[in-house]
């Protein structure tokens, strides 16, 4: 690792200096594993080949609804190479949830291994375990099913409908989950004579999170009877609960390791091929690969959860907002996975960016003949932000005041607590973000500046958004962090992360760099294994910088204590009068008796007979909200209905970045993520046949290079909330803002109000035609 | 049936099946697996290797295509250990995150910078086209083959 920092780490940052002067945080080392991704020597789970491993593959249901009468795997099994076929005849029918990560966590069980009724296109009807791959395709083409059609629902409101029957998919009524959330008077503001009411439903797609790498997983039993499971995952203890639960073993006896990450924006953070794997690993005695291919993976994983939200907002003549109602409808697909806490999340979020004394949410989940719904970058923020943004602008239109200075007028403040209930929102920065987006982005003038009559016209929006850092007034958070120095002075940090290729692993090491006064490339972080590293949470909920990252502080904080007090005795001083520099250490009164940390820490096993070790357990202890605000330019071809996303300005309150380079490094991708969002993505289920249309990547679209706008990133730092060195979540909230920011720019460019995403040209075609 | 080719300077004589892909060959007979597969359809680029110094989607290429030719993949990159000019400025640039992509991008881009080696910003973009990356938004990957090529402007990417 080069130890030299970013030449940008001092570009477009607004920090209030802290009182130290911080010489690892704060700087942009590369990946811990950059060389080796660069050089092709990492090894990812689909490269991994194990000694007489097996390969399944699993057939896929074409219809969206049906009970398997018959399934005829002679054909399959008779195949030499064959090692086994599975179907719901021959596999445990335990019940699980896919989403739950922690013992007890209560939610709908609706899934199991191989299902007697399949509920979508892409539901799992058997597999074939064979010697390889080609083998185990042949013998999918042999297994003959006899499928009994049901009817099919493919739309969420046709769920919900009391006048037609709907399709029984669940042993739960529709919808199989519903809540409300309100503060104050909302009924009373609209009915003000004077309160301007603005009205919109905004749809936000179901989508993909294509993550480069599809899903894949390996399992192997050893000779104890412990299955290893080796995955690309977020959440090593839920990988371990649901496994142990669908095969009925001890905790003990099931080992999850984290393999290097090829992408997973929550697409990988739910429980899919482990149980799976696991289970065929112990059926044949073998290791046992699944590898999906896009296509698989597309329709048979998880989804962004399509959400469709009614809001209402009443206004005074001068821009307060008096009142909001808010309504979704969450589409979870056929499982029930997170359709339940998702609509919650979503509802959380409305609390936490504007002052709204009077407000109401309300939620419904249903299920539908689609794939499945699940965690996605930003667990709901993206939708939640898309239908009150998109609302505010049509607002700041029918109020006639600029839609920067309507927000300023009702964002919240730093130290403004929730109004929903929720955790403080600490040192919420979101009127600097906008305050500064606006001037650097030159607003008033974009937003001034002529559309257009022609053919191209242009037009500047922008959005703002928050998300959490954690789980701290919702869940347990909590993580166990331990750290050693060795008689070299090198460093071991054992603990249950896993880096998603976001820089986890090199943050945690620059926070202990921090303390320890060593560098970086001194500290070995390997990610978690279920079987030897301390408890953690997860990859999940923007967490892992806010509250891995303090874990690691505080325990770095423990071990500096222990060194000194250690070292004390040796030093013949006081263990406040030892000073740690630059991986040396010595006493205050004695600074020529200076030896190195190894030499100390050796010195110590022998004299003290002790080691330097410390195993810490940090609890979460606040929750603020991160802020972003994003700024876009677009140009909209009227001909073709095409938008091209001229520039973006993305400025994100993060407390402070532990590696500037990281946290751009997520805004840039998560603004690519959500201009597709907003334009291109969608996995678009046909009504008709409930057949997704989007199923390959040549017909679902991800913004390429040459339709990637330039992307200017401001960072705002003020920190003051409790996360390392004021750190807050980045990963997420990246991708919140961006999508109502296009929308809200095309709206301008064209004068039209359009809100079902994404604005295909077909859509914005159709609505210029109605102008 | 016998293939005969050149992949990262070696010679290979292998019996491979007369519909291998190339991506399958070098991956699993040659246990080279730098070159991914993201979509096995050529939209993603994360199979992308050199063949006769040309990007190819190696997953549309059936393996006896590269008969007598030379192969170079990700691991062929830095033949003496020294890594090459754009590996170094992916690295440092910060256009690595999950790293799923890189292989093909870094491919992508060198038979771009042997076909031309100081390309314009829009040249890279377009050589870069068929190579997806859900991470980075491609920001840093462009800054970085840029600076590889030494055409980086100082600061941030082209303004509108
Ligand atoms: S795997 Fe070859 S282009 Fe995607
Ligand atoms: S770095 Fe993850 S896909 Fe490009």
């Amino acid at each position: 690792m080069a130890v030299r920092g970013n030449l940008e780490d001092s570009e477009n940052r607004h920090e209030t200096a802290g009182p130290e002067k911080l010489k690892q945080v704060g700087r942009s080392y590369p990946l811990h594993d950059a060389e080796a991704k660069a050089t092709g020597r990492i090894r990812y789970t689909g490269d991994m080949s194990l000694q007489g491993m097996l390969c399944a593959r699993i057939l896929f249901s074409p219809l969206p609804h049906a009970r398997i009468r018959r399934i005829d795997a002679a054909g399959a099994l008779a195949l030499p190479g064959v090692y086994g076929v599975f179907t719901h005849e021959n596999t445990p029918d335990v019940l699980y949830n896919s989403q739950v990560w922690y013992a007890g966590q209560e939610a709908l069980k609706d899934e199991r291994l191989f299902p007697d009724t399949v509920r979508y296109i892409g539901d799992r009807v058997a597999a074939v375990v064979a010697a390889n791959e080609q083998t185990a395709a042949k013998a999918l083409g042999l297994i003959k099913v006899d499928y009994e059609e049901l009817p099919a629902v493919f739309e969420a409101e046709q769920a919900l409908r009391t006048d037609v029957p709907v399709p029984a998919l669940a042993p739960w009524a529709s919808p199989f989950f519903s809540k409300e959330i309100s503060v104050g008077h909302v009924d009373e503001c609209f009915e003000a004579p004077d309160a301007v009411v603005i009205e919109d439903r905004v749809e936000t797609p179901k989508i993909h999170h294509a993550a480069l790498e599809p899903h894949v997983c390996v399992a192997y039993p050893d000779h104890n009877g412990k299955i290893t499971v080796l995955t690309p995952c977020q959440i090593l203890y839920s990988v371990r609960l649901v496994v142990a639960t669908v095969l009925g073993l001890p905790f003990n006896k099931v080992r999850v390791l984290k393999t290097p990450m090829g992408g997973s924006f929550g697409g990988k953070q739910e429980v899919t091929l482990e149980p799976l794997a696991a289970f065929f690993a112990l059926a044949t005695g073998r290791p046992v690969k699944i590898q999906l291919t896009r296509h698989e993976s597309i329709i048979s994983t998880r989804t962004r959860t399509k959400t469709i939200g009614y809001v209402r907002t009443a206004w005074d003549k001068a821009g307060n907002l008096l009142a909001r109602d808010l309504k979704t409808v969450i589409d979870t697909g056929a499982y029930t996975s997170n359709g339940a806490i998702i609509g919650m999340a979503m509802g959380k979020k409305a609390f936490r960016l504007y002052r709204i004394p009077n407000q109401r949410y309300r939620t419904e989940s249903v299920h539908t003949n689609t794939p499945v719904a699940g965690a996605a970058r930003g667990y709901g923020s993206p939708q939640i932000h898309a239908i009150t943004e998109i609302n505010i602008d049509h607002a700041a239109r029918r109020l006639g005041i600029d839609p920067v200075k309507l927000r300023l007028r009702n964002l919240v403040r730093p130290g403004d607590l929730d109004a929903g209930g929720g955790p403080p929102l600490g040192q919420a920065q979101i009127i600097a973000c906008v305050a500064e987006g606006a001037k650097a982005f030159g607003w008033a003038q974009r937003r001034d500046a002529p559309h257009g009559t022609g053919r191209f016209r242009r037009g500047a929006g922008m959005a703002c958004a928050t998300h959490s850092n954690g789980y701290f007034g919702g869940f347990q958070d909590f993580t166990t962090m331990t750290l050693r120095m060795l008689e070299d002075g090198s460093m071991i940090l054992n603990s249950g992360i896993q880096d998603l290729g976001c820089g986890t692993v090199t943050s945690m090491k620059q926070i202990i760099a921090e303390v320890m006064a060593i560098s970086p490339d001194r500290i070995e972080a390997p990610e978690g294994d279920t079987e030897t590293s301390p408890y953690d949470v997860g990859s999940q909920a923007s967490r892992v910088t806010h509250v891995a990252g303090a874990c690691a502080l505080h325990t770095a904080g423990k071990l500096k204590e222990k060194l000194c007090r250690e070292a004390a005795k040796l030093l013949e001083c006081a263990p406040d009068e030892v000073i740690l520099q630059s991986e040396r250490i010595r006493s205050a009164a004695h600074p020529e008796k200076d030896c190195s940390y190894g030499e100390m820490v050796s010195l110590i096993q022998e004299k003290n007979r002790t080691e330097i070790i410390i195993t810490e357990t940090f609890q979460a202890q606040d929750n603020p909200g991160s802020y972003g605000a994003d700024f876009v330019e677009v140009e909209v071809d009227t001909w073709t209905g095409l938008v091209r996303v001229v520039e973006v300005l993305a400025v994100h309150d993060v407390g402070r970045a532990i590696n500037p380079g990281f946290v751009r490094g997520q805004i840039y991708g998560g603004v690519q993520m959500g201009i597709g969002y907003a334009l291109t993505e969608d996995i678009a289920v046909d009504p008709v046949s409930g057949r997704a249309k989007g199923d390959r990547f040549s017909r679902y679209h991800l913004v390429n290079m040459p339709d990637m706008p330039p992307v200017r990133v401001i960072l705002i730092e003020k920190g003051g909330d409790l996360g390392p060195f004021g750190a807050k979540s980045i990963g997420e909230i990246a991708t919140c803002p961006t999508a109502p920011a296009v929308v809200n720019a095309v709206n301008q460019a064209l004068g039209t109000n359009l809100e079902t995403l994404p604005l295909t040209p077909e859509r914005i075609l159709r609505a210029l035609a109605c102008q | 049936m016998e293939l005969r080719f050149t992949v990262n300077g070696q010679k290979q004589v292998l019996e491979v099946e007369p519909q291998a892909r190339l991506l399958d060959v070098l991956r699993e007979q040659l246990g080279l697996t730098g070159a991914k597969e993201g979509c096995g359809e050529g939209e993603c680029g994360a199979c992308t290797v050199l063949v006769d110094n040309l990007a190819v989607n190696s997953c549309l290429v059936l393996a006896h295509q590269a008969r007598g030719r030379s192969v170079t993949t990700v691991e062929g990159l830095a033949p003496s250990g020294k890594l090459d000019a754009l590996q170094q400025a992916f690295i440092q640039k910060g256009a690595i995150q999950c790293g799923y992509c890189t292989p093909g991008m870094l491919m992508s881009a060198k038979a771009l910078l042997l076909r031309k080696p100081k390309p314009t910003e829009e040249e890279i973009r377009m050589a870069l086209a068929g190579n997806l990356c859900r991470c980075t938004g491609y920001v840093n990957i462009l800054r970085a083959v840029q600076d590889a090529a030494g055409t980086a402007e100082s600061g941030e990417v082209r303004k509108a």
